[in-house]
């Protein structure tokens, strides 16, 4: 039960390329059958109508870090979720070293060793962190909690993966990343042989997510096997050694990353070519630039908000669209909320074409036309208990302040509505649970064009969107900037950054080190303002 | 999510008239004689008693709907009924002006309240837990252990709105959850608060001035339920401190039984209406059942479990399919 003693310093230099190529060198060649750690045979699955899993089968490698891959819709998170026990498969077996496995429970999963992290970083914010790694398998001593043995397990655990936090600390004082390391660390706790990773990077940024992929080779040198999903294929290609992609429920194929380039894995999960950024980016950029400067429509003076943002000055035109690109922690989201009336500034100025505003709510925001698509459509944008048609009039029905609902005109809206976002839905009536992400957050954004803003703040507009619907959100957006629309888009995905915007701010630590062209912009000069001090500093 | 609504109202009118039914055939009387349980009369007392409850009924439903809690009506319902009977018999008031001073109470408590939740961020269990408190200590104060004889102020014969008194419940009853049904389903004020209770980030980041919505929520509540009271003091006659002891409990219980989740964002007036015509029928028939008397609480009880569980299970299985 006891970690490894921790390896010494030369060794750790080493050993980890040295266990990668071996790593590699197995799966480039054909593995003896003994090998297959985890094999998944014909898996089936039905949720009513939908065929989320059509007979899925790959196999992992004991050792090996192995991709899995997909667009949203998928079938990834269905897939593990049969693999950690949460949910039955209707055909086929999962195999776990020759022997057939079926974890019925999360507990059994658990007990067979295998350690999940998943996506929504769950955790327990009102207890400790030593807490939240036993929780529901504490340590105990003639039937009372063993806090002492619980601690210096914590203390073990939190080495091994060089995060240093207080046992005792509570969970919500915690950054998202150290949340994210917890889950690890919960998984290593109780000696998991496979940690899943379910999109462990969205929250992170790249100094973190480095951490956490140290972290990982790690362990894999140890000899845990990863299986590790993600939207994120430069991840992908750096962590992995083999990548499997699922497309509609169907395993596409198994591709050995030393072989293989990103347009392949693209092109396996979406089934067709993706048109080249490049070029569109240039043509939609065109417009805003030549509209810039003559209006504009948004613009902050010196506005404050302590501790998460200083002085921060700057403006959007009409028909532009301006980048903020600033880690986790930079105060860009909080920036983006002050803009919308949810939190009220220290001090400075909002103005909108020229005039001041008083901005005290979201409502008094939406009111004057500006409106936000937030970071977190589950929490902070949705509303599950309503069918799309509620959520996608109650912006435009609320701010009008119609008393009496327009039931057959909410649900002709509602329908074009779908239509002209190409929002893949059921139809009007469905809940917006049964779509996917991308498609969710073409509702919150259509709901919210449908009151004809004329600033519209996004915060990670295409987070957890798969690659084919993220393309169609930035067309969107472009669009609606060409039409006269000022965008003010904030994203910690820099390519994202780069593609959509005319201007590039970058923030860090809640203020603004720069502003780059966006035409001319390269990720090296964005990543060295937000990481670096300001030259003149 | 509309289809799965109409569906649960009715699964609630079914149990009403399964209910009945049992009843009907359980109390069936010897050859000859009057049946006890199924008579006009019967139907009319059932009526008369649950619409207490169900007026109350139609604002905890909106409350609950709205994600929140209100432990504050039963105590309303005695004040209200106390200070109408306070002005009309100790001080002689006309009755439309003292009935006027007892809803007020609703009003002001619901203020109150909402001033409690919505700006004192207080939780609404706790806000309305000491509202309870405050209202029914305040309507102690006032009748010092006395009862105001509102019955025998009232002229001989009276029928208010053209009907025997006794009608005067269920047609308030009826009248409000027909409103309210209408307002909650086509009213942008109602989805407001469906919306606040599905998820009240969303709500706030949607525009939704969520501060006001919350604050007339209870206000609402505390107005029905301080109709409540004033119907109850007219019907019953005596405006004392200790009216509706207990009710809260019951008339929450009404809404869940109608299909209300604790959790915010899903149930309906209507529902809550026939949960409280399903205690009603329970609290009518069971006394006449010999020797039952003693069970049934017990048997509200385990009703409520019953009903809230297998409603649940339905609502698994349909959002499955």
């Amino acid at each position: 039960m006891q970690p490894d003693a921790p390896p010494e310093a030369g060794q750790a230099i080493l050993s980890p390329s040295e266990a990668e190529r071996q790593c590699l060198m197995r799966s480039l060649a054909r593995l003896p059958f003994g090998c297959l750690s985890l094999q998944f045979e014909r898996i089936e699955k039905s949720f009513g109508a939908v065929n989320a899993l059509r007979g899925v089968s790959f196999d992992v490698a004991e050792g090996e870090a192995h991709a899995l891959v997909g667009e949203n819709g998928a079938g990834k998170s269905t897939l593990l979720k049969i693999l950690a026990g949460l949910v039955k498969a209707d055909a086929g077996e999962i195999r776990w070293q020759g022997q057939r496995f079926a974890s019925s429970s999360p507990r059994g999963a658990i007990e067979h060793g295998i350690g999940m992290v998943y996506q929504e970083m769950l955790c327990l914010p009102n207890l400790s962190v030593s807490a939240n790694i036993f929780c529901g398998r504490e340590i105990c001593r003639l039937g009372l909690l063993d806090d002492a043995a619980m601690r210096a397990r914590t203390h073990l655990v939190l080495d091994r993966l060089a995060l240093r936090i207080d046992p005792d600390a509570l969970a919500e004082s915690l950054s998202a990343a150290q949340r994210q390391l917890l889950q690890v660390a919960r998984a290593l706790a109780f000696d998991c042989r496979i940690l899943v990773l379910d999109e462990p990077t969205t929250a992170l940024t790249d100094a973190e997510a480095d951490h956490l992929f140290d972290v990982l080779r790690e362990l894999k040198k140890d000899g845990t096997t990863i299986l590790y999903v993600s939207h994120r294929l430069p991840e992908v290609f750096r962590l992995c050694d083999r990548i499997t992609v699922l497309r509609d429920g169907a395993f596409v194929d198994t591709f050995t990353t030393a072989a293989v380039d990103t347009n392949t894995i693209v092109r396996a999960m979406v089934g067709r070519d993706l048109p080249k950024r490049s070029d569109d980016r240039s043509a939609g950029r065109s417009d805003g630039r030549s509209a810039r400067r003559s209006n504009d429509r948004l613009s902050m003076l010196r506005l404050s908000r302590s501790p998460h943002f200083r002085n921060i000055s700057l403006t959007v035109a009409s028909g532009e669209v301006v980048g903020i690109f600033g880690l986790v922690g930079s105060g860009r989201s909080e920036l983006l909320e002050t803009i919308f009336g949810i939190h009220q500034p220290d001090s400075g100025d909002i103005q909108l074409d020229g005039a001041s505003n008083t901005i005290r709510s979201p409502r008094d925001a939406a009111r004057a036309g500006i409106v936000l698509v937030p970071e977190e459509r589950h929490r902070q944008a949705l509303l599950f208990n309503l069918d799309l048609r509620h959520n996608l009039v109650i912006p435009k029905g609320t701010l009008q302040d119609n008393v009496l609902i327009d039931t057959g005109g909410e649900r002709r809206d509602a329908a074009k509505m779908l239509g002209d976002w190409r929002i893949k839905a059921a139809g009007i009536d469905a809940l917006p649970d049964s779509l996917s992400g991308g498609n969710q957050q073409k509702v919150v954004v259509a709901k919210w064009m449908a009151t004809k803003p004329r600033v519209l703040l996004l915060d990670e507009p295409t987070k957890g969107v798969d690659v084919g619907a993220k393309f169609e959100i930035h067309e969107m957006i472009r669009q609606q900037a060409s039409e006269g629309l000022a965008v003010l888009v904030v994203s910690s995905d820099l390519p994202e950054v780069l593609a959509l915007a005319d201007r590039v701010l970058v923030m860090k630590e809640g203020e603004l080190q720069g502003e780059l062209d966006g035409a001319t912009a390269t990720e090296e000069a964005v990543m060295h303002l937000a990481t670096h001090e300001a030259v003149t500093a | 999510m509309k289809r799965l609504r109409a569906v649960r109202e009715l699964s609630t009118v079914a149990i009403l008239i399964a209910e009945v039914l049992f009843f009907a055939w359980y109390l069936w009387p010897d050859a000859g004689r009057a049946h006890p349980f199924l008579n006009a009369e019967n139907a009319l007392l059932i009526l008369k008693y649950s619409s207490i409850y169900g007026i109350a009924a139609v604002g905890a439903a909106v409350v609950i709907i709205s994600g929140g809690i209100d432990l504050a009506p039963g105590a309303v319902i005695a004040l209200s009924g106390v200070v109408t009977g306070y002005h009309f018999v100790a001080h002689d008031w006309a009755l439309v002006p003292s009935i006027a001073a007892g809803l007020s109470v609703g009003v002001l408590s619901g203020l109150l309240t909402s001033l409690l939740i919505v700006n004192a961020k207080l939780p609404p269990f706790i806000a309305t837990l000491g509202m309870m408190g405050i209202t029914r200590g305040i309507a102690f104060i006032i009748t010092e252990g006395q009862y105001y004889d509102v019955s025998s102020r009232l002229p001989a014969g009276w029928r208010p709105l053209g009907v025997p008194i006794d009608w005067l419940a269920p047609i308030v009853m009826f009248a409000m959850a027909l409103i309210f049904q209408v307002v909650m389903t086509r009213f942008q004020w109602g989805r407001s608060v469906f919306s606040i209770g599905g998820n009240e980030t969303a709500a706030l980041f949607s525009g939704i001035a969520i501060g006001r919505v919350k604050a007339s929520v209870y206000v609402i509540s505390g107005v029905l339920a301080s109709l409540a009271g004033v119907v109850l003091v007219l019907v019953q006659g005596q405006g004392k401190a200790d009216l509706a002891t207990g009710y809260e409990l019951d008339i929450i219980a009404s809404a869940v039984v109608g299909g209300a989740s604790l959790a915010g964002g899903r149930g309906s007036v209507m529902g809550a209406v026939l949960g409280t015509l399903i205690f009603g029928v329970l609290r009518n028939a069971l006394p006449q059942i010999p020797g039952a008397t003693f069970y049934d609480r017990l048997i509200v009880g385990v009703v409520v479990i019953i009903i809230v569980v297998v409603d649940q299970l339905l609502l698994r299985r349909s959002s499955k399919s």
